[in-house]
């Protein structure tokens, strides 16, 4: 063909390098199926060994052995985990019921009617969310147990009691439900203020008052959301270990999650079969429980409603006089709640004891810190939590970048299946991320040198976060048109160099909003560390954990504290950097 | 030559089949245009030749080279096609300024930093863009962002210049003059350019050739007046353009020349024609229709009709009425002023096409 009748007769002759387009240096292939394999291999891979292994007579690491039902059949002889599966159960039904209560109660209220103080209430629920969960049992344990500083001053100037023992399963509950709300308000709130109020405003028009609206349009408009973050508190609740291993070790209540602990920290042999088999049947529960509700929401559908814009609605109701009396109440229920063991938990640090009988005041300390400093077992962990999640986030938020561009942004045949791969971690107790992670390194390492990194440690802990950070990051790579990519392709850029060049230079403040959720919540971590650290990979969670469980004492709280600063200072720059906001 | 021959196009969503055998034509240096109502296939045939979408057979051949061929499982990638496409949305990278923008095709090919600087103030020259080359798209204007994706496509001196309804996005005013514009720049470049349109106007001002297509298939290809004039079917005769569509019945047959009956009408009219269907649907432009006075001559007119004014309209440069017949009306475009209420309407001998009625299944035409 001749070049003049394409060209611009004034634009220069191509270059003598003409063709030679720069191409990125593995082809496209060879990345879909590279990431498509690795995601398989990290996150699904591990769990073959822990439901092999509850179907095997022997460790796997041992060699020998056969097939056997036995594991099962030993557990559903043991009473012990009949009355964790109880506990379990009763505790997940209420503190879910508890959490639905809650957090639509407060949604409504925030986003329905001109109650007084309610952006101040709005932040105040999602604060156990955002916050460590330790640090939070920690001070509620700090304050409203039977021998809290709360409770105390409450009985002592006030008629009233708390009227429940936070060590029990009713206690438990009551945590459960302060750690669940946040998810339910998110998802209610969600809905309330991104579907459109219309329909409120059509039964406004046929005569409804406000009041009478809310209860006949808007309750029934929020039936999906409720059923499918009250599936998701009743998932965690199954899976938490640490309200359990704190508030119920002292009086002995187990449940499925601390049953599993116990069995690998209690016996010589680490639980034998049983450990896998219960560890498999927890799973099940989990994983059931989140299909359900994948069929009932359709998986990335919740990622869109969870932005909670605040335009205001035309259906408000006025409350009139009223609204500050119901403020109060429920400022002091949040307050109660939050702040209260909030400052529980940094009252315990700064003084000796924090007991009623003397002013805290008069034992102002800092012992516990630099007991904490000068104690290489905790600075290390401290040290270690931050090394993982620096880096630790760093690289899992690359591998969520790729995986989604893989995922929506490909022609690669198996895309499809890569958003469900990259999603299952969520349907993973941390628990039994840990121990799948433990088994897999046991028996690809058996001179146990890797596990000893706090590589071990740092992957166990991205798989687990993965999901969360593909929540948060997912919505804006779906926000960006198509026709960018579409446009670098023609323009001569392969797939690689598309979504380098145009893609992920636009969703860069994505990827920092994912960074910050997942630095933090690889900070915070702790289930996932139960079976794989060793004394030189402790981390930060577990070490609050372990120390929890054995009881209040300054240095948890302080422990607490330097938790909740860290915490506290990324997410502030998060936010003042990306816009990050709280996400489920 | 780079002729651009597409043969046998199809394209399947799962069960959907969105292109069903298309094939078409662009001569080298000239317009072919993609006409047809929203979710035909424009865009699908526009990417398929683009190499953002596989098809599911035929070929796409450029010049002496295969873009795709499915019997050969040849698929050339996007990258190495050298199109220029200018999409629907413009896709203007908000995260560079109109300079990297238009030089971004030429830094994958390791244009030299002067080489690339040239040809990027050349480029903005041509489409009116200099002194915009360090802002940012959302700086811009709508019409400028559609000139800077332009310009981006045309960087790299493409093979092809793909348009995909590049003025969907701009007011009437500067639809037109950008229309005239880009017209203009592509004779002087002379590079070979599909266009993309569900505006008949656009299509008929700016094409060597049209192609008018429905539901995936290509219902005519001709010039612009071959398909205003002499539609090959009663869809493209609705589509482009207006029509009366006057619905009849064949109540006479012999030799080749139908006697039909349009309902409301009391004379029959005949028309040679091999359609063999008992009815038929008789299409007349409005400008084709002329008011005559009542004492004029009919010569000329295959017939007149009497009817009343069912209302009337002033476009400026036409006036235009309905006027009644039997159920159905009858559109009359002309300079014209009347304003009484019956008028006689001369149907003129060769301003009318007789067509076979549409068949359940074939689309009504978006108006
Ligand atoms: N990815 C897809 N999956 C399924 N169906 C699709 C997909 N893309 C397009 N279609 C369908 O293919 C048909 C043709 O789409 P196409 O975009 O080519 O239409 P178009 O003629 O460009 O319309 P418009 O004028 O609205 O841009 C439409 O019916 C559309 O619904
Ligand atoms: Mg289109």
């Amino acid at each position: 063909m001749s070049s003049s009748t394409l060209t611009d007769p004034k634009a220069p002759p191509p270059p003598s390098r003409f063709g030679n387009i720069k191409r990125a240096w593995l082809p496209e292939k060879v990345i879909h199926y590279g990431v498509w394999i690795l995601a398989v291999l990290l996150i699904l891979g591990p769990i073959v060994p822990i439901v092999w292994s509850s179907l095997w007579s022997t460790p796997l690491y041992e060699g020998g052995g056969s097939g056997t039902l036995d594991n099962f059949r030993k557990l559903a002889t043991d009473p012990l985990w009949w009355s964790a599966v109880a506990n379990s159960l009763q505790f997940a039904v209420f503190a879910t019921i508890g959490s639905v209560l809650v957090g639509t109660t407060v949604a409504l209220l925030v986003a329905r009617t001109d109650l007084p103080l309610r952006r101040l209430y709005s932040a105040l629920i999602v604060l156990p969310l955002v916050l460590p969960g330790l640090v939070l049992i920690v001070g509620w344990q700090s304050m409203w147990s039977k021998n809290g500083y709360a409770t105390h001053l409450l009985e002592q100037y006030t008629p009233f009691t708390v009227p429940f023992d936070l060590y029990s399963v009713a206690g438990m509950v009551v945590m459960g439900t302060v750690l669940g709300s946040p998810v339910v308000y998110l998802f209610a709130r969600g809905t309330l203020s991104s579907g459109d109020s219309t329909l409120e405003e059509a039964a406004r028009c046929a005569g409804a008052g406000p009041f009478r609206a809310l209860l006949t349009v808007t309750l029934p408009l929020l039936r999906p959301a409720l059923l499918n973050s009250g599936l998701l508190v009743f998932a965690l609740a199954l899976e938490t270990l640490g309200i359990p291993l704190i508030l119920g070790t002292s009086k002995n209540i187990d449940m499925m999650s601390t049953y599993l602990y116990r069995q690998w920290t209690g016996s010589a042999d680490g639980g034998g079969g049983v450990l896998p088999a219960g560890a498999v049947m927890l799973l099940l529960a989990v994983t059931m429980l989140l299909l359900l509700r994948n069929r009932l929401a359709g998986d990335l559908a919740r990622f869109t409603t969870t932005g909670g814009k605040s335009s205001r609605p035309a259906n408000v109701v006025k409350l009139g006089p009223f609204g500050w009396l119901l403020s109060a109440g429920v400022g002091v229920v949040l307050g109660c709640a939050t702040l209260v063991p909030l400052s529980g938990v940094v009252l315990a640090s700064l003084t000796a004891v924090l007991t009623p009988a003397i002013n805290p005041f008069s034992l102002l300390t800092l012992d516990h810190f630099s007991a904490i400093l000068t104690n290489p077992l905790y600075t290390g962990a401290i040290g270690n939590s931050l090394l993982i999640a620096t880096v630790g986030a760093a690289i899992a938020t690359a591998c969520i970048a790729v995986i989604a561009l893989v995922a929506h942004r490909s022609s690669f045949r198996l895309r499809g299946s890569l958003e469900h791969i990259v999603l299952y971690p969520r349907a993973v107790p941390g628990l039994i991320t840990g121990m799948a992670f433990f088994w897999t390194f046991a028996i690809l390492d058996q001179s146990g040198t890797f596990r000893a990194t706090l590589w071990a440690v740092g992957i166990a802990f991205g798989v687990r976060a993965l999901a969360m950070g593909y929540a948060a990051f997912y919505p804006s790579l779906a926000a960006l048109g198509a026709d960018l990519d579409r446009a670098a392709r023609s323009a001569g850029a392969d797939w690689w160099t598309a979504m380098r060049t145009i893609i992920l230079s636009l969703l860069k403040p994505a990827m920092g909003i994912s960074y910050v959720l997942l630095f933090v919540a690889m900070l915070n971590e702790a289930d996932a560390a139960v079976f794989l650290v060793t004394p030189e990979t402790q981390v930060l969670g577990l070490a609050m954990l372990q120390i929890a469980a054995n009881g209040l004492g300054g240095t948890v709280a302080a422990l607490g504290v330097i938790q909740l600063v860290i915490t506290a200072a990324v997410l502030g720059a998060g936010r003042i950097l990306f816009g990050v906001r709280p996400n489920v | 030559m780079s002729d651009l021959v597409i043969t046998n196009l199809t394209k399947k969503f799962g069960r959907l089949t969105v292109l069903d055998n298309v094939s078409v034509t662009a001569s080298d240096g000239q317009i072919l245009t993609l006409l047809g109502p929203s979710g035909c296939g424009k865009s699908t045939t526009l990417w398929s030749i683009a190499g953002l979408l596989k098809p599911d057979g035929g070929s796409i051949v450029v010049g002496d080279q295969t873009l795709f061929n499915h019997d050969s499982s040849a698929f050339l990638p996007p990258e190495r096609r050298d199109c220029g496409v200018v999409f629907q949305s413009y896709a203007v990278w908000p995260h560079m300024k109109v300079r990297d923008n238009v030089g971004y095709p030429l830094r994958l090919r390791r244009y030299k930093p002067e080489a690339l600087r040239k040809r990027v103030d050349e480029v903005l020259e041509l489409v009116d863009l200099s002194d915009q080359a360090d802002r940012y798209p959302h700086q811009l204007s709508g019409g400028q962002q559609q000139r800077v994706a332009l310009a981006r496509a045309l960087a790299f001196p493409p093979r092809l210049l793909l348009l995909d309804e590049p003025f969907s996005n701009l007011d009437a005013k500067l639809r037109e003059r950008t229309r005239d514009w880009l017209l203009q720049l592509q004779r002087k470049i002379g590079v070979t350019t599909v266009f993309v349109t569900h505006d008949q106007d656009e299509a008929l001002a700016m094409s060597d050739r049209i192609a008018v297509m429905s539901t995936g298939t290509v219902r005519q290809i001709g010039t612009p007046e071959q398909i205003y004039n002499d539609p090959a079917d009663l869809f493209v005769a609705d589509f482009v353009g207006t029509s009366n569509l006057l619905e009849g019945t064949v109540i006479g047959r012999s030799n080749g020349i139908l006697t039909i009956k349009i309902d409301g009408l009391d004379q029959a009219i005949h028309v040679p024609s091999s359609i063999d269907s008992d009815g038929v649907v008789v299409a007349v432009r409005p400008e084709a229709l002329a008011l005559l006075p009542d004492d004029a001559s009919t010569d000329g007119y295959e017939m007149t009709v009497n009817g009343p004014v069912l209302d009337r309209s002033y476009h400026g440069h036409h006036f235009r009425y309905r006027v009644g017949v039997g159920e159905q009306a009858l559109v009359v475009e002309t300079r014209e002023r009347t304003d009484s209420s019956h008028v006689r309407v001369g149907i003129p001998r060769d301003g009318y096409k007789l067509f076979r009625p549409r068949t359940a299944t074939a689309p009504k035409a978006a108006q």
